[in-house]
């Protein structure tokens, strides 16, 4: 316990005798030098910048179809096991078979749908 | 009075079915060579004025991908409940499509028109690729679509 308090007054010192400087230098420096300026200071001196990471884009992935669909990379529905569950949001209809028709008045009372593929 | 009742439950039989006549209608659909995934087709109904009906049958069970079926998209709102049990898997390329549904005798000659959207994945979507009268004389006559579908014909 007493070791883990020592240790967060530290890091609170350390952050303190960082941030303090900076901070009051920023809020009497002109604005328009910016926030970079009051921590590298205004003489020019060279600024080391890293690039980090994009990784919030969508890794290229091509946004071909029409209307923007948001669709996932591992969809695959050109096959006779579509996948009528419910994952990735909105509702798949029930599979003909499954349910009767619906009662649109076009339909008869007799026979359920037969499907032939070649 | 038994008599009575016997010979009520005779027509009754008799005239109940043929309050909603009904013969099996097969349509059959054949896919070009296009080159892609499997293509969603919608099979639509739509009255004299234009007006749409209802829903025959749609090929391929993702919703998220019906918007690609523009017309029928529009007319339903991607409304799952216009197809509950008149769906059936994507269409692959260069194949066929046979369905055999159970329609209403009412819907020949009487100013309905069949339509098929069509769509395919990072392709071009076809709204409306096929739209043919259904009338008695138009039973067997082929008719060819202008992307995705080779030719259309309907029998019964």
């Amino acid at each position: 316990m007493k070791k883990t308090l020592a240790l967060l007054a530290a890091s609170t010192a350390l952050t303190a005798v960082i941030a303090l400087p900076a901070l009051s230098e920023i809020r009497h420096r002109d604005h328009e030098e910016g926030v970079l300026s009051s921590l590298f200071g205004d003489d020019g001196g060279r600024l080391r910048l890293w690039f980090v990471s994009d990784d919030d884009d969508d890794h290229g992935y091509s946004r071909k179809y029409r209307g923007g669909d948001d669709d996932d990379d591992d969809d695959d529905d050109d096959d006779d096991d579509d996948d009528y569950g419910r994952r990735g949001g909105g509702m798949n209809p029930a599979p003909a078979g499954t349910v009767a028709p619906p009662q649109n008045g076009l339909f008869g009372t007799g026979a359920a749908p037969k499907v032939k593929v070649n | 009075m038994k008599s009575l009742l016997a010979t009520l439950a005779l027509s009754t039989a008799l005239t109940a079915p043929g309050l909603v006549s009904a013969r099996p209608v097969t349509f059959a659909t054949t896919l070009n060579n296009y080159g892609g995934d499997g293509a969603y087709l919608a099979y639509y109904v739509t009255d004299a004025s234009g007006a749409y009906v209802g829903s025959l049958w749609m090929a391929g069970g993702k919703s998220k991908y019906y918007e690609h079926l523009s017309d029928w998209y529009r007319a339903t709102g991607g409304n799952p409940a216009e197809i509950n049990g008149i769906t059936g898997a994507s269409v692959g390329a260069g194949r066929s499509l046979e369905i055999t549904l159970d329609l209403a005798d009412a819907l020949f000659d009487a100013g309905y028109t069949l339509h098929i959207d069509a769509a395919v994945e990072d392709m071009r979507d076809s709204p409306n690729e096929i739209a043919v009268p259904l009338t008695a004389e138009g039973a067997g006559t082929v008719t060819r679509g202008r992307r995705y579908i080779a030719d259309f014909s309907y029998n019964y």
